[in-house]
């Protein structure tokens, strides 16, 4: 079964996601992730305004990270917002973005110990249950939240590199990868697959979110004017061997990555090219947003993620997808279903 | 005159239109941050409960929208043929 979520970063005003979340839901999305930035307005605190407006869609931190919150804290907010929405949030947690980790002087060390013991302290936790654990990152002794929380909250492990792939597939109850380019989703599910193995589960017991940088628009070149920004800046933070597997140099990212550093938007956007669009976002018209989302679904995508930026007009995009994107694939499940 | 009868000069044939514009100006307008908290809170209730192309919602939208962009509120209400009210908001 094919669903689809979406991405708000709350850089923008509270009420603006609050808005652009309602419509979400009123338009048919399933899962609204909201970023978590210490620099941007606070994931939890916009989420719990997201709850009180919304009725229906799942909701939850896409994704936050355990070096800047430990996750016990992590646990108490989701156990939290599920008790403000009961059975509708989701909890999407991965290593974090380098960039801002480092603002702070964080190194995500050892990240497969780390990711590992916190989706078990924030599984247990948020089930309310008492934990007593010694890993090799986090030691809990005898921790319990104070109220009896809801039900059991999903938790989506973020992850790129074949190790995380694996982990996220045998302790999450989903994965959300960060990719936009079918080749990549293909390759992840090599790695997804060695993960259900270890963990004796099935892959249908697995949500397969694609986590893509989206951009949809009637003309083709607003569309990419949107989404150029956000593809500078996936490729600035891009690791090395991804870029080789794309054919970007490694000098070309740099000089993208010095230009964003040294505040010549201009210079870092002129870098980019139609290849790197391709590769990077689903970005287009809704034809060709429709095509590029049939090929995710025909690797093993189960959600796609309609990420940062939606596109040029976030409002008239979020009700372009759903008046010419989703109808293809909601006709096609009927079908399917008949 | 207060923008409760103001809203209530706008038909209902464009009501739908109205809203759908002031709602582009609201949300699109470099002068965004101008919306008082608690006015964005009433437009996102009624938002949420689809009256925001009701007497009501456009109420609420033209004040925000006249706090936010005045110039651009006034242009749209005349590109939708609603004069008499421009000359009233700009009389205020």
């Amino acid at each position: 079964m094919i669903s689809f979520g979406i991405e708000f970063v709350p850089r923008d005003l509270y009420w603006k996601t609050t808005f652009y979340a309602i419509q979400a839901e009123k338009t048919g999305f399933n899962t609204l992730w909201v970023t978590d930035h210490f620099n941007n307005r606070n994931v939890y605190v916009s989420l719990a305004i997201v709850s009180a407006y919304t009725d229906k869609i799942r909701f939850g931190p896409g994704v936050t990270n355990p070096y800047m919150a430990h996750p016990i804290v992590t646990a108490q907010a989701v156990a939290t917002l599920n008790e403000i929405s009961p059975g509708r949030v989701v909890c999407g947690l991965g290593v974090g973005d380098r960039t801002t980790l480092e603002m702070v002087n964080m190194k995500p060390s050892k990240p497969l110990a780390t990711i590992r013991e916190s989706v078990k302290i924030i599984r247990e936790i948020s089930l309310g249950n008492n934990l007593e654990m010694e890993g090799k990152i986090f030691t809990v002794s005898g921790a319990k939240l104070n109220f009896k929380p809801n039900s059991r909250i999903p938790i989506f492990v973020g992850a790129q590199g074949p190790k995380m792939l694996a982990l996220a597939a045998e302790i999450g109850d989903g994965v959300l990868i960060n990719a936009s380019h079918p080749h990549d989703i293909k390759n992840a599910m090599k790695h997804i697959e060695e993960g259900i193995t270890r963990a004796h589960k099935s892959l249908v017991d697995l949500e397969i979110a694609a986590y893509t940088s989206f951009s949809i628009a009637k003309e083709n070149k607003k569309a990419v004017k949107a989404v150029i920004p956000v593809v500078a800046y996936i490729i600035a933070g891009c690791p090395p061997p991804v870029l080789e597997k794309h054919g970007i140099s490694l000098e070309t990212a740099d000089r993208i990555r010095n230009a964003i550093i040294r505040g010549k938007w201009k210079d870092a956007f002129i870098l980019i090219t139609d290849e790197m669009i391709e590769t990077f976002s689903i970005c287009g018209t809704p034809e060709k947003v429709v095509e590029k989302i049939s090929k995710l679904i025909n690797v093993g995508t189960t959600q796609v993620v309609a990420g940062s930026p939606i596109g040029p007009n976030i409002r008239k995009s979020i009700n372009m997808i759903a008046l010419e994107v989703f109808p293809h694939f909601k006709d096609k499940e009927d079908k399917d279903n008949d | 005159m207060a923008l409760e009868k103001i809203a209530r000069k706008i038909p209902s044939s464009s009501w739908e239109a109205t809203s759908e514009k002031l709602i582009d100006i609201v949300l699109n307008s470099p002068n965004a941050n101008k919306m008082p908290s608690g006015l964005a809170k009433t437009i996102l209730y009624y938002w949420q409960r689809d009256q925001l192309a009701t007497e009501i919602g456009l109420q609420r939208l033209l004040e925000a929208s006249m706090m936010i962009d005045p110039d651009k509120t006034t242009s749209i209400l005349k590109e939708l043929g609603f004069q008499e009210l421009v000359t009233v908001l700009e009389n205020q």
